[in-house]
């Protein structure tokens, strides 16, 4: 990577049409990115334009553009102030979906590991290694009195004794405490063939290297079990 | 003896169409399934005209007063055509009315159905039906109609009022890709005319284009210049109800505030046209093409805008697409020509 004098990298114009390019190979594109006319209804019902500087009307305006740069500049902060509820797809007249656009660009973010992507998805590792090394992630003993209070009044109740009370419900698979049920090892390791195979593991080494080893080590484990 | 020529619908085309016939010394046969001639100009009291604000109950009126004046002109009302058949060149046709059925051979048709106007609460970001205030162009042309000019929630005058363009129109959600036309000239008509019986009263216009196209761009400009009338850039995403018994425009100001939530006092929501389940029937029974939009479907776009697919069958108004009232009133007499010269071939 080239820097400017202020230390901000240089990105050639070349990576930036790369990207462009593919963006519009992806599958979905012709069918999000279609007429507009700045009618503005999108960013009108869009809940994140609310709080931050994001609107879907520009990045689809954006994306009509073909300009590569334009385009850049939405790859870095900008894509990931999306909520991703695609109420701009829903109202859309021309039935474009700019939360359809953003979903391709996050994932081209991704699987290309830029540091946007990975400052997005550091405070989810927990989250990535649960689903994708025990196929889910919220467990009975994430309960602590102080850790929800919005779920009511008796959350210090629910919190203790969680091995006897789960016990009490008559399904084999929900009796452990430390999973939000038990996942026999033949279903995790086709849940690890399907991950290799739509190259969930890959995007996983591109965004966090030392959390793809952790799941590794456990892949391995369970496989060779 | 002298040709007949059936002419299906009494609005401003099949009016003009009927009278022009009668003239000519042609038997018309004029159906109308309303109980009254006039159309939709008539059945929801349209009460000024762009772009000269004349009452359109003269416009309507003399059409009518000539019809029903025309000795050669037979109106069924509330009728319908319950049977036809072509018979060689001609056509069998049964009409249906209070009075019985009756069973009448014609040398040619005219195709007058019209439109109906889109009902708003199809598309539910508006809250049309939800909030009394939130009406639509033809409620408000009603109510100026009837000298109601009030907040339908509580009779007092509005402080403020949206209009909101494109309602129905230009939007695959609603499956209406077309512009219906007219609805921009009556909205900057209307906004007018608010302005000028409250002129305490600010009205807003959110379009995604203006559409006041030739001459009626005069109004347009009238209503910035003249009537103060704040044009903003955005379609309205939502309508929710806010304090004070108001209702909350949101949307995007796409080329000037951004975001906005502005409280109204009424929102008026410039529903546009549509060919209705008549322009399927008269498909259905007559054997007429229907197009992509849900009109019927000329010969051909710019040079036979009057003539259906089938010979001797001819159409008038908006049941092709959306159009000015006196553009409806010119195809009439465009297909009456051309019905009168097809009857008088086959006669």
């Amino acid at each position: 990577m080239e820097y400017d004098e202020n230390g901000v990298s240089i990105v050639p114009f070349e990576f930036k049409k790369e990207i462009f390019e593919e963006a519009k190979k992806d599958f979905r594109y012709e069918e999000y990115v279609r007429g507009c006319l700045n009618c503005g209804v999108c960013t009108g019902g869009c809940p994140p334009h609310r709080f931050f500087d994001f609107s879907p009307r520009i990045v689809l305006q954006k994306m009509k553009s073909k300009d590569p740069e334009l385009i850049w500049t939405m790859m870095d902060e900008y894509v990931w102030a999306c909520f991703q509820c695609f109420t701009c797809a829903m109202i859309c007249p021309f039935l474009n979906s700019p939360g359809g656009i953003i979903a391709i660009l996050r994932e081209i973010a991704v699987r290309r590991g830029f540091e946007s992507a990975k400052k997005v998805l550091k405070p989810y590792s927990r989250v990535l290694l649960k689903l994708t090394a025990y196929g889910n992630q919220l467990s009975p003993d994430m309960i602590q009195p102080d850790f929800f209070p919005d779920w009511g009044p008796h959350i210090g109740y629910a919190s203790t004794d969680l091995a006897v009370k789960r016990k009490a419900i008559p399904m084999p698979t929900l009796q452990v405490t430390n999973l939000a049920w038990d996942v026999a090892p033949e279903t995790m390791k086709e849940l690890y063939d399907i991950f290799d195979e739509a190259g969930v593991f890959k995007i996983i080494e591109a965004v966090d290297p030392s959390l793809y080893e952790i799941i590794q080590d456990i892949v391995d484990d369970v496989r060779s079990s | 003896m002298a040709e007949n020529i059936l002419v299906i619908g009494g609005g401003p085309a099949g009016l003009n169409a009927a009278t022009m016939l009668s003239e000519l010394g042609v038997k018309v046969t004029l159906a109308e399934r309303d109980l009254f001639l006039g159309g939709n100009p008539k059945k929801f009291k349209y009460k000024f005209l762009f772009p000269d604000m004349q009452p359109a109950d003269n416009v309507v009126g003399e059409l009518i007063k000539k019809a029903e004046t025309s000795s050669n002109i037979k109106v069924y009302l509330s009728s319908e055509i319950s049977d036809f058949k072509e018979n060689g060149k001609k056509f069998d046709a049964q009409i249906k009315s209070p009075d019985g059925n009756e069973i009448k051979t014609f040398d040619s048709v005219i195709v007058a159905t019209g439109f109906e106007h889109f009902d708003p609460a199809r598309d539910a970001k508006y809250s049309y039906q939800l909030f009394d205030d939130v009406i639509d162009i033809k409620d408000l042309e009603r109510m100026m109609g009837e000298g109601n000019f009030a907040r339908p929630s509580n009779g007092q005058p509005p402080k403020n009022v949206a209009f909101i363009l494109c309602v129905g129109s230009r939007d695959r959600h609603v499956g209406n890709q077309y512009c219906s036309r007219v609805c921009c000239t009556v909205s900057v008509k209307q906004a007018i005319e608010l302005r000028e019986h409250f002129p305490d009263c600010e009205v807003y216009i959110f379009y995604m284009d203006i559409r006041t196209y030739g001459f009626f761009e005069d109004l347009y400009w009238q209503a910035m210049e003249e009537h103060d009338v704040q044009i903003v850039k955005g379609r309205v995403a939502e309508i929710t109800s806010g304090p004070d018994n108001t209702v909350i425009c949101k949307g995007e100001d796409t080329l000037l505030r951004g975001p906005f939530e502005i409280p109204f006092d009424m929102v008026v929501l410039a529903s546009g046209m549509e060919g209705g389940p008549q322009s399927s029937e008269m498909a259905k029974k007559l054997g007429l093409e229907l197009d992509e939009h849900g009109f019927l479907k000329p010969q051909n776009v710019t040079l036979a805008l009057f003539k259906s697919n089938k010979e001797g069958i001819f159409l008038a108004g908006a049941c092709t697409g959306p159009k000015a009232i006196s553009d409806s009133i010119i195809e009439g007499g465009a297909a009456a020509m051309n019905a009168y010269i097809y009857a008088v071939r086959n006669h």
